[in-house]
């Protein structure tokens, strides 16, 4: 029973050579390219941009089938293609096509209404004058707002360059 | 025996007959994207770079521009249409500002929309350091046309994508 137990452990983990095996390999190997090219990308994070919610140098992976059949809603952590196929950003959606975005002393207010924003715990004294986010577009903030205005990268974004939701 | 011998020859011969026509005669994408790599050596710049290679490098620079270029770069403040000689200008300026300095484009998509213009959409990585001892690391995409002029592919416009407009 033992030998019968210990011979299909190493036949799992030392598969004989043949034709079935390398068919194998080559149907994983194309499933996983496929796979983690067009579905789920990996992502290296770098920055502090999104802190404390993904901390600089965390691994993640964006979910491109996360807004296949839906729109990104507000709160959503969304990652924006920033150049070529390969860097991107981690942003929060703050507010929707046709909404009023603004800030005033580091309270940002959508539509005059002050947002409820939990994720956010560095306090700030961010202004921004009032501004319309255009249609087919998301506006975008990253969760660390501890640096001044200037050095954040942020805004309004088109929802062509929403690749995908990260995976957790 | 023989006949796998002269297909094995005939394939080579095949093999290198190709690349010598694509090495030799270049598509139109290969020019524009020589032109790119180009650029990328011309720009880049190592600390033990001396005056002669510096000035060779910023005349080079120049000649793959064409007589009027025009730049939308908001992030620097750097728009409109600017002469070979404002570019020269520039060129200098910028590059004295790193003592390291390395430029590389990715994931260039060239089109052909019409006769000797060319569209390419390629992602632009900038490092370095300044001679303060400050680390650059940028990465943009750009939206470049370069234009066919006595057949040399010329810059003629550099566009900056903004992503996120504020």
């Amino acid at each position: 029973m033992n030998r019968e137990i210990l011979q299909k452990v190493r036949q799992f983990f030392f598969p004989p050579l043949n034709k079935g095996f390398f068919v194998r390999i080559f149907v994983i190997a194309i499933g996983a390219y496929l796979f983690f090219s067009y579905v789920c990308l990996p992502l290296q994070i770098r920055g502090s941009s999104m802190e404390p919610t993904y901390g600089s140098r965390g691994i993640n992976f964006c979910w491109q089938l996360r807004y296949l059949f839906s729109k990104p809603k507000r709160h959503d952590v969304v990652v924006v293609r920033f150049a070529g196929n390969k860097v991107m950003l981690l942003k929060r959606v703050v507010a929707l096509e046709g909404e009023r975005v603004e800030f005033r002393n580091g309270k940002l207010f959508v539509n005059g209404n002050p947002l409820e924003e939990r994720y956010v715990r560095h306090p700030c004294h961010w202004n921004l004058s009032p501004r319309t986010v255009d249609d087919q577009c998301v506006y975008v903030i990253g969760d660390n707002r501890s640096m001044p205005i200037e050095n954040h990268y942020f805004g309004q974004a088109s929802m062509e360059r929403i690749m995908g939701g990260p995976l957790w | 025996m023989v006949k796998m011998k002269y297909l094995i020859a005939a394939f080579l011969i095949v093999v290198v007959a190709i690349s010598a026509a694509l090495l030799f005669f270049p598509s139109e994408e290969r020019k524009v994207k020589r032109r790119f790599a180009l650029f990328s050596d011309y720009v880049s710049k190592d600390s033990k770079e001396n005056t002669i290679t510096m000035a060779s490098k910023i005349k080079r620079i120049t000649a793959l521009f064409s007589e009027h270029c025009n730049f939308m770069i908001s992030d620097h403040s750097l728009s409109g249409n600017y002469t070979r000689e404002d570019i020269s200008g520039m060129a200098l300026r910028g590059r004295a500002y790193f003592s390291t300095l390395d430029l590389k484009f990715y994931d260039l998509k060239v089109s052909l929309p019409e006769k000797d213009l060319a569209r390419v959409n390629v992602t632009a990585r900038l490092s370095g350091q300044s001679v303060d001892g400050e680390r650059v690391d940028e990465t943009r995409e750009l939206m470049c046309l370069l234009k066919k002029v006595e057949k040399n592919w010329l810059f003629s416009s550099l566009e900056v994508i903004e992503v996120l407009r504020k």
